[in-house]
């Protein structure tokens, strides 16, 4: 200690990579600045990793700054096309009219045409949404109540809740994807994925409700010298046919709307509109698409919630109000398409 | 006309004893079956109806050995197990599922002759006017009826009931059994009854069967059920509802078992 340190010792000192220290307390100090030193190494080696990624990634997008300033007058326009101004009485207001004559140019609901209706969009989608839930019911209802620990014995159940367990961890999208093979790029292959959308979901919630009947008339249509099969359907299913009946109408609702979604990526109606409109920059076309598809998706909502709870008489189902339920339409249009629990 | 015999029946659930060595012999009778909780009587019904299979033993109605759940053997739940949501005419319909196949059931293309029999059967019980009601919108002695419309729908040989009154007032549990009775003696059927009530028991029945631990404890006709006997079967019981027996035209010599038993009881 008998001369000054000199700076470099000093520094050494700073970042604990001097090896001085006579007590345990002084040794402990310079173990606890060598420590500092390592984060601190470690935070400015990733600060530059970030940066350099971040970089890469602007690089690899293109972005540039004079890009959007450029381009803002033509959001601009772009603006006007997705809500085309007008008066009303004076008043300043969207043109309605706009989206309307779009809607009955393109036929997007329908009309009639010598004598004969012709579907628009809109019906497509529900078309779709329709033939797929019909079309999955008798496999969901096969399923639901193969699964039922009453009608087949555990563990052979499982194999049929294994089924509907595999069928819901793939997305009707997906679903869509996987089937195009079998009937192209089509509202027929939306239909197929809705299908089998509809096995593996309204199987499932028809197999929980079937957990919850009583024994005692199940017993009582025994007693009576019953067939197996007609003690399914007189003791169990007579129990909850009016519950099943408010999931059919539930998983109509839902499948309304993946309708929609899958109509983006190719199924046809309305979802398929706006994909095209899209394509062309018709920013007005495409706001009327939008309009179009959050009227039908609340509207199907808020009517299966009214035949819902017409129909459980004592359990409540939440009702929405109609402005939540169109704020609500875009959320649930993608859960419903890019899959469910 | 009908004889139901039961030989040497046994049930055992694990360890547990339910039924031993129980044999009788019963042929176009009213007989009531009494006992603690416990005692077997649901067990001994159970197995003669099939929805239990015996240990061992044997049942046979008119000379024929049966088993499993079959048309002429209806049966009566003391929680009347109906299907709640559909009406008390498709209920009693359901009597008569075994003489169709499954898909004519389910359209409900039941012989024109199994449906005017559902509606006769609830007219026996007094319920045709109330028989497009739903079953959860009637009374529990109304819900009970309908529970005996349908076994009478089976047409059975045999009619079992086990407590059919247990959870009903007294003024509902005496016009079911009576509609019980009723039933019984205008089908020809032969009807074992398994009752808490002696009272209502003494009432009723033609001959008694008395279970305790699983086994036979008494076998006697009615005006041969004494005091004593109900005593042996129950222990000391001092609590006993009191019902003041009124004399049917049917049977005079009721009152005076009866007025035996409450004797016994308020000694």
């Amino acid at each position: 200690m008998s001369a000054p340190p000199s700076k470099l010792e000093s520094l050494a000192t700073y970042f604990g990579v001097d090896a001085i220290g006579d007590s345990p307390a002084e040794q402990k100090l310079q173990d606890m600045k060598r420590r500092k030193t390592k984060r601190r190494l470690w935070m400015v080696g990733g600060l530059i990793a970030t940066y350099l990624l971040f970089y890469a990634s602007l690089r690899l997008i293109e972005f540039s700054l004079a890009e959007i300033v450029g381009q803002v007058d033509q959001f601009y326009e772009a603006l006007l096309g997705y809500f085309p101004p007008t008066t009303y009485f004076g008043i300043p207001f969207v043109d309605l009219g706009a989206y309307l004559s779009f809607i009955v140019e393109e036929n997007l609901i329908l009309t009639v045409e010598g004598g004969e209706i012709v579907w628009g969009a809109m019906f497509v989608t529900m078309a779709v949404a329709f033939a797929g839930t019909v079309l999955g019911l008798p496999l969901a209802l096969f399923f639901g109540v193969m699964s039922s620990e009453r009608v087949i014995p555990y563990p052979f159940n499982f194999g049929f809740r294994a089924t509907m367990s595999l069928i819901r961890a793939i997305p009707g999208l997906v679903w869509f994807l996987i089937l195009i093979p079998l009937a192209g790029v089509t509202p027929f292959t939306g239909a197929l994925a809705i299908m089998v959308d509809t096995t593996g979901y309204l199987g499932r919630l028809f197999t929980d409700e079937l957990e919850e009947i009583e024994d005692g008339p199940i017993e009582g249509i025994r007693s009576t010298g019953a067939n197996s099969s007609q003690i399914v359907s007189f003791g169990m299913l007579s129990q909850v046919f009016r519950q099943f009946i408010a999931w059919i109408a539930f998983d109509l609702e839902h499948n309304v709307r993946a309708a929609i979604g899958l109509g983006i990526i190719g199924a046809g109606g309305l979802g398929l509109e706006l994909y095209v409109q899209r394509q062309t920059f018709n920013y007005t076309e495409m706001m009327a698409c939008i309009i179009l598809i959050f009227l039908l998706a609340g509207s199907v909502e808020l009517i299966s919630q009214r035949v819902r709870s017409a129909l459980r008489e004592d359990d409540d189902i939440e009702q929405s109000g109609i402005i939540e339920v169109f704020v609500n339409a875009p959320r649930k249009i993608l859960s419903s398409t890019v899959g469910r629990r | 006309m009908s004889k139901l015999t039961v030989e040497n029946l046994s049930k055992q659930y694990g360890e547990v004893t339910a039924l031993e060595e129980v044999s009788f012999e019963i042929e176009d009778e009213f007989v009531v079956l009494l006992g603690e909780s416990g005692a077997g009587k649901s067990t001994l019904l159970r197995c003669v109806n099939g929805l239990t299979e015996p240990t061992e033993g044997s049942i046979s109605l008119d000379g024929e050995e049966i088993s499993g759940s079959q048309t002429a053997v209806g049966m009566i739940f003391q929680q009347h197990n109906l299907v709640d949501g559909v009406s008390a005419y498709l209920n009693a319909l359901t009597g008569s599922l075994s003489r169709v196949s499954m898909l004519r059931s389910m359209l409900q293309w039941q012989a024109t002759e199994d449906k005017v029999r559902a509606l006769e059967s609830l007219e026996t019980v007094g319920l045709l006017e109330e028989s497009h009601q739903k079953v959860s919108q009637m009374s529990g002695g109304q819900q009970q009826r309908v529970g005996i419309a349908r076994a009478l729908v089976q047409d059975p040989r045999c009619l079992l009931a086990d407590e059919p009154v247990a959870s009903l007032d007294p003024s509902s549990a005496e016009t079911v059994m009576t509609y019980l009775r009723k039933a019984a003696k205008e089908h020809d059927v032969t009807a074992l009854v398994s009752l808490h009530q002696v009272n209502v028991a003494a009432h009723f029945g033609d001959r008694f069967i008395g279970l305790r631990d699983g086994q036979k404890l008494f076998d006697v006709e009615r005006g041969e059920l004494t005091p004593e006997l109900i005593d042996d079967l129950y222990g000391s019981v001092e609590t006993v509802s009191l019902a003041e027996q009124a004399s049917t035209p049917e049977n005079g010599s009721r009152e005076e078992v009866v007025g035996d038993i409450e004797q016994v009881i308020e000694a």
